[in-house]
């Protein structure tokens, strides 16, 4: 039993120490492997922060981003800190264990071997430690390439900034040089504000850069003005839709001005809008010419219509005082016949007779109530005529695709005329020479020309190509209700014969030797004496 | 009523039948025509007549018949009629020597007064044209020398005048002279310068 005790004691004794130091052993090397790791780690840790600050500090300059990279770096910093931290309060433990173990088994604390799987366990650990490093570095490059494609990038983006500058600086000149007036409203600001507006909008409007600028477009003009095409340009503009529009506008000192307005859409890529950009074209002059033209087209109208009228009347007059005439003398006759007797018939006879004047009356008054105005005579320069008269049947002659060549005689002398009823004919004679020309496609060309017909008279030729006149018609065609058209009246040739006539002049027509007819009048030259 | 003769031209042979009868019936001898080269051709006789002409016609109108007479020394009395009685027209008719202007439909009043004056005033015309024709005759039956004398006289030259222009004497002068008083059959030389002024001969030669 002894010698068992004495055996197992030394072999108790012999284990229960070893089995301490080996702990002990075993928590040193360990606390040594993990002091080494952490301090290789620090180190590396601290070398991998400076590479890093460098590379942040390179791409600081450009990219926010690398401020956010440093600042990873920093948290990874003070992670690494956190852990040295740890790592110390490990080793403050470790240190209090070490020195328990000491006092406990001071004998035993020799010479131990480390086991070699443990220092090849921590060999191990200290290799993984290692490719996490790598790894850790590794991340590092590939940041800093990436750093490098954006500065790339970058640098690409400032060339195309120039070229773009370039482009920017033409288009600024060519807005600030056109006669539109231009301006851009920011569509994402509550109040639309105009945030530019080119020098010919300035002059345009009256406005100064100070009224107009920030301001609302359509306060600009005042609330009361226009309040209808302010809607209608509003609302159109909401349905996303682009404007345009004619309207009478007011300049800054009340002027008025007919303005051609126009305004567009600007998006962004997401297709939102952003801007609008308006127009204005000051359409006063053209629209002055407009209405000028449209005037002495409608007086024209009016003239003709009146004078057809005239015509139509003093025709229809004639044709039934013709038989009123041989009524009242036959009544008349008859009541001279039987003189003295048949009072009965002589009764009715003058009831013929009387009616018959009631009748004759009623046309005499229709007569005299369209009774033409007295043609105002003054000195006309036939050319000038002419060319007036044919601007006024232009929307006509370009509907029916027809071209005007004009052979005009240089310099001629004035003649005396009414305007008017000279314009008459020639609206007249062209018109029909367009009509004429309707049927063939072939012809285009109406040809008007002056020239001397004597030393007392300027001769004007209509001269068409198109269908020409019957022969049959030829005679007829200066009559009074003698018409080729459908719904002609049969009156426009015979008016025009009567104020040529009235003019001093005639009114003749005749074929063309090839194709269509030529209408051609002669109208006395202005004596020195008659002026 | 008289020998009178009334011409009418109108292209409306209605009227020509009417206004015809109306005149008729009012004594009138009337001669109608529907062109006015029918009413050239025809032989008018000399006798007190007028003519009621219509202003709108084929071919010749009423103012060129007009123009035509006056060329051929037809010198009947018109009356225009019209059935486009305007103020200008009937002007233009009074000033080229009509002597009415009768807007169509016209009274049986208002025609024949019209043709009362245009019938005296032809009777005028006639009697003065057959008053020159006699003074034409007795011109005729002048010698030249006489017709000569008789220029001179009726330009009111004197007689030594006439003889030192001819160179004669004046006696020879005085005897033509009264030749020619006696052939025209007048009694003083104011009444020889008078028949030679009807005549027309007054500012004629030279």
């Amino acid at each position: 039993m002894k010698q068992a005790n004495d055996i197992k004691e030394p072999l108790l004794k012999k284990i229960i120490p070893n089995n301490l130091e080996v702990q002990i052993l075993r928590l040193t090397n360990e606390l040594k492997v993990r002091k080494r790791q952490l301090k290789q780690g620090a180190d590396r840790e601290k070398l991998a922060k400076e590479i890093f600050r460098g590379r942040v500090s390179r791409g600081a300059d450009r990219e926010k981003q690398g401020a956010n990279r440093e600042k990873q770096g920093a948290d990874r910093e003070k992670q690494g800190a956190d852990r040295e931290k740890q790592g110390a309060d490990r080793e403050k433990q470790g240190a209090v264990r070490e020195k328990l173990a000491k006092e406990k088994f001071r004998k035993q604390t020799d010479e131990l071997e480390i086991k070699s799987g443990q220092v090849s366990q921590g060999v191990h650990r200290e290799k993984q430690g290692a490719g996490r490093e790598k790894l850790a570095e590794e991340q590092f490059r590939q940041q800093s390439d990436e750093i490098e494609i954006k500065d790339g990038q970058l640098k690409q983006g400032a060339n195309r900034e120039k070229l773009a500058e370039e482009q920017i600086h033409i288009r600024t000149k060519a807005m600030e040089a056109t006669f539109d007036g231009i301006f851009i409203i920011d569509a994402k600001k509550p109040d639309f504000p105009i945030i530019y507006a080119n020098p010919s909008f300035y002059s345009l409007t009256g406005f100064t850069k100070i009224e107009v600028i920030g301001k609302n477009y359509f306060l600009l003009y005042g609330e009361a003005e226009n309040v209808h095409s302010s809607e209608e340009i509003k609302q159109t503009l909401l349905r996303g839709k682009p404007f345009q529009g004619e309207m009478l506008h007011y300049k800054k000192n009340g002027k008025k001005f007919w303005c051609l307005l126009r305004i567009t859409l600007v998006r962004d890529k997401n297709g939102s809008i952003t801007h609008y950009v308006g127009n204005k074209t000051d359409t006063t002059m053209m629209k002055q010419r407009d209405s000028e033209i449209k005037e002495q087209r409608e007086e024209l109208l009016h003239v003709t219509r009146v004078g057809k009228l005239a015509e139509f009347v003093s025709s229809l007059a004639h044709e039934i005082s013709q038989p009123l005439t041989a009524i009242l003398s036959y009544a008349q006759a008859a009541q001279r016949l039987i003189k003295d007797r048949e009072p009965q018939l002589q009764e009715i006879l003058q009831y013929i007779v009387n009616d018959d004047q009631r009748a004759a009356e009623v046309i005499r008054r229709l007569r005299y109530l369209l009774k033409k105005t007295k043609p105002a005579f003054e000195p006309i320069e036939i050319n000038s005529l002419i060319n007036d008269t044919v601007t006024l049947i232009m929307p006509d002659i370009t509907a029916r695709n027809k071209t005007v060549k004009f052979e005009l005689v240089t310099n001629p002398p004035s003649i005396c005329g009414d305007r008017i009823q000279l314009q008459q004919v020639l609206l007249n004679l062209i018109s029909n020479s367009l009509e004429a020309m309707e049927g063939n496609k072939d012809s285009h060309e109406l040809v008007i020309r002056t020239s001397h017909k004597d030393n007392d008279r300027i001769m004007v030729e209509v001269k068409d190509s198109g269908c020409g006149i019957p022969t049959e018609n030829v005679k007829k065609l200066f009559t009074h209700f003698f018409t080729s058209k459908q719904d002609g009246l049969g009156m426009g040739l015979s008016i025009s014969r009567s104020i040529v006539e009235a003019h001093g002049g005639h009114l003749e027509a005749k074929n063309n030797p090839v194709h269509g007819a030529t209408f051609y009048f002669t109208i006395p030259i202005t004596k020195k004496n008659d002026q | 009523m008289n020998n009178s003769i009334i011409y009418i031209v109108d292209d409306d042979d209605s009227i020509c039948k009417a206004t015809s009868l109306l005149l008729k019936s009012n004594g009138f001898k009337v001669e109608t025509f529907t062109r006015a080269a029918d009413f050239l051709a025809f032989k008018h006789p000399k006798v007190p007549s007028c003519l009621l002409l219509d202003i709108r016609l084929p071919n010749i109108n009423g103012f060129a018949l007009q123009k035509i007479m006056a060329e051929q020394g037809i010198i009947t009395p018109i009356i225009f009629m019209t059935g486009f009685g305007d103020i200008p027209m009937s002007v233009k008719a009074m000033k080229v020597g009509a002597i009415d202007f009768l807007p169509k439909p016209f009274t049986e009043k208002k025609l024949l007064d019209a043709i009362t004056l245009a019938l005296s005033n032809s009777k005028v015309q006639n009697t003065k044209q057959a008053e020159i024709a006699k003074i034409k005759g007795r011109i005729k039956t002048l010698s030249p020398r006489e017709l000569e004398v008789f220029n001179f006289v009726a330009r009111g030259m004197m007689n030594k005048n006439i003889a030192s222009k001819r160179g004669t004497s004046l006696q020879t002068i005085k005897v033509h002279r009264g030749r020619v008083m006696q052939k025209m059959q007048a009694k003083t030389v104011t009444e020889l310068i008078h028949l030679a002024q009807k005549a027309g001969i007054t500012s004629s030669l030279d």
